[in-house]
């Protein structure tokens, strides 16, 4: 697909109770983008990102992905729409240990319409062999280390070639070493095949590699948009 | 519908079991199709079982342990059944002194001894001399050695009982025997017979007579195995009664001098043809003797206990659904420990659906394991059972599984996977992010 361009719009989600969680009055990404959120813990950025992935439910505006309004889907709706547009990419990597490489990062092949099965293999195994786990992707992830395994988990955002990359505190359970290099692969990864890229993160060195840092503080984007 | 049973009456039987068998499934089969439709989620279900193995394993083995005791015991009681109607088939047609045919029955067929008024001479000469009587033999019961009941009776008894003998010769004087395959004597050995049977026998009642085992019966399957059979005028020799013939005569065995018979508490009658044994009973049954079908008297015992089978297997489905239910809650808190990858599954877009055929695959894989090593741990249960069965009734109990056993464990698999929706519908209906974080 085109990749869409995000608009949100007098964005409200509350939590328990009807408290209120984040409100963002106007944010627009465009396509091809590759954008840091920060601010500080508990502050809402991870609820952005939720938000912006259609895993929580607006409770009023509008989160619009090209013409598909996240705000006004059910829940099969956005599920739908994360399955075919999303990849995800998670602080602590949630792999499924007992499977191996390739079959964490071809996870999506086994819920996905039997047309796209096959891409999503071809997807997860030419992502593997990018990021040098190719040797390793028949070898339980249990074995592997926490950069290895978010190499993994990269692949598995990207088996299914989606237009938006999502990651949510992606370098915060890495080493120096093994955080940078991943920043490296996802900014270029972003970058080469034109992927719209989102990451909450308190990581500098990934702020440094975004072409726009937006500051979540008190449930508010606040600077950057 | 009664077209449906007219044809259904006409289908062989085994292919009334098998297609049984397939309608017990075809609701855990149809649900597994729906729920798993368009989906591959067999090796996350892999995954999951193999991540809490140890868990999963003790969740089969309380699935196994109550589908094994339940087909155990259904399978146990149709053996039983089927043993104490072995035991009682070469008894056709008992007489003996009026009174209850239960108690009669187990006297005389399954040796449980019970004071009982004689049939005399007269009455025997009459039983014995009648046109259509083949074989008519005293059986008379009293002593015993150990733990084995002595029957004074005669030879072609015991042939009509064992047939031929396995080893040895039948008896040919009054302290000669033959010796039941379980019986704790061999041929050569010479015993004394106490007077009674159990704790209350009198080992010295009868000091001074000993008899010898000169042969030793096959195995029937029944508690004459444990019996020791002598000549009936033994029995009456030893209690100081007259030998059943003239003085002077020492023969033994029939025909036997109505004059100097003194008694005996039942006589087996085998007809020579089948319908005069119902001639036989009829004529029998009148004020002085008593005369019934064993056969037919087990089969209204076992007919009464019908309804306590039936009673039985409901509560052995019941009591399995309940363990099962217990299992199925203990899943629900299981999917927990799972919650994490379910949550990511559904973040990546996956269908509620999918998840939902993950959690549901991974609740019947567990009970279908349960299930099938259910039937093993039956087998054994029943093996282990029909030995202590055996070896308490002396009746030879050789239970195996059979399909009502499999009817009733695809029931049980089907009701519990149809059960497993609710866990499955528990899984999806939690809420993603709070499950995310972990």
């Amino acid at each position: 697909m085109s990749i869409p361009h995000l608009r949100v719009r007098d964005l409200t989600v509350t939590g328990d109770g009807g408290r209120l969680l984040l409100s963002v009055n106007a944010l627009d990404i465009a396509p091809g983008s590759r954008i840091g959120i920060r601010g500080p813990s508990g502050a809402g950025k991870s609820t952005l990102l939720h938000a912006i992935a259609g895993l929580v439910r607006a409770a009023s505006g509008a989160v619009r992905w090209g013409e598909a309004d996240l705000a006004a889907m059910n829940d099969a709706e956005r599920a739908r729409f994360r399955r075919e547009h999303v990849g995800l990419i998670f602080q602590d990597f949630l792999l499924f240990e007992e499977l191996s490489a390739a079959g964490n990062a071809a996870l999506a092949a086994a819920f996905s319409a039997s047309s796209r099965r096959g891409a999503i293999r071809a997807g997860a195994d030419a992502m593997l062999g990018h990021l040098g786990l190719s040797d390793h992707s028949k070898r339980s992830v249990s074995t592997f280390s926490g950069g290895e395994r978010q190499r993994v988990a990269v692949s598995r955002a990207l088996a299914g070639d989606p237009a938006i990359i999502l990651a949510d505190e992606p370098t915060a359970s890495l080493d120096r070493a093994a955080a940078d290099r991943l920043i490296d692969d996802l900014a270029k990864l972003a970058s080469d095949r034109g992927k719209t890229l989102v990451a909450v993160s308190h990581d500098a060195a990934l702020h440094a590699r975004m072409d726009r840092v937006l500051d979540v503080v008190d449930g508010v984007l606040v600077a950057g948009a | 519908m009664r077209a449906f049973f007219d044809l259904w009456d006409q289908v062989p039987v085994a292919l009334q079991d098998v297609l049984l068998m397939c309608v017990l499934l075809a609701p855990a089969v149809v649900a597994g199709i729906v729920v798993m439709r368009g989906y591959r989620p067999l090796q996350l279900v892999g995954a999951m079982l193999w991540r809490y193995r140890w868990t999963n394993a003790l969740f089969v083995a309380l699935i196994a342990v109550s589908v094994g005791i339940g087909v155990g015991l259904i399978a146990q009681e149709r053996g039983l059944r089927k043993g104490t109607a072995r035991a009682a088939e070469k008894f056709d047609l008992v007489v003996s002194a009026p009174g209850s045919e239960v108690q009669m029955l187990l006297a005389a067929v399954y040796l449980q001894p019970v004071d009982v008024p004689l049939i005399d001479g007269p009455t025997w000469e009459k039983i014995a001399t009648h046109e259509n009587v083949a074989l008519a033999a005293p059986i008379a019961y009293g002593d015993s050695f150990g733990a084995s009941p002595i029957i004074g009776t005669t030879a072609p008894f015991v042939t009509h009982l064992a047939g031929e003998l396995a080893g040895g010769r039948m008896f040919a004087s009054l302290n000669e025997a033959v010796a039941g395959a379980r019986a704790p004597l061999g041929v050569g050995d010479t015993f004394t017979p106490a007077h009674g049977i159990g704790d209350s026998a009198e080992s010295d009642a009868h000091a001074g007579h000993s008899l010898t085992v000169v042969g030793r019966m096959p195995a029937t399957g029944s508690p004459w195995d444990k019996a020791i059979l002598v000549p009936v005028e033994s029995v009456w020799s030893v209690h100081g009664l007259a030998s059943g013939h003239a003085p002077g005569d020492d023969r033994i065995g029939p025909p036997f001098d109505p004059a100097f018979f003194p008694g005996t508490p039942a006589v087996l009658v085998r007809a020579d043809q089948l319908w005069a044994n119902y001639a036989l009973r009829s004529e029998f049954t009148s004020e002085r003797t008593m005369a019934f079908f064993p056969g037919a008297v087990l089969a209204s015992l076992h007919a009464m206990l019908g309804d306590v089978r039936q009673v039985m297997s409901v509560m052995a489905v019941l009591t399995q659904v309940l363990v099962a239910a217990g299992v199925l809650a203990g899943l629900v808190v299981l999917t927990r420990l799972y919650a994490r990858r379910l949550a990511l599954l559904r973040a990546l877009g996956a269908p509620d659906r999918f998840v939902f055929a993950v959690v549901w695959c991974y609740a019947a894989a567990l009970i279908s394991a349960g299930a099938v090593l259910g039937v093993a741990v039956g087998l054994l249960a029943v093996e282990a059972i029909s030995r202590v069965v055996t070896a308490r009734t002396d009746i030879l109990v050789e239970a195996s599984l059979a399909w009502p056993e499999f009817h009733l464990v695809a029931g049980f698999v089907s009701l519990t996977v149809l059960l497993a929706l609710l866990p499955a519908f528990n899984a999806v209906s939690r809420n993603i992010i709070t499950d995310l974080r972990g």
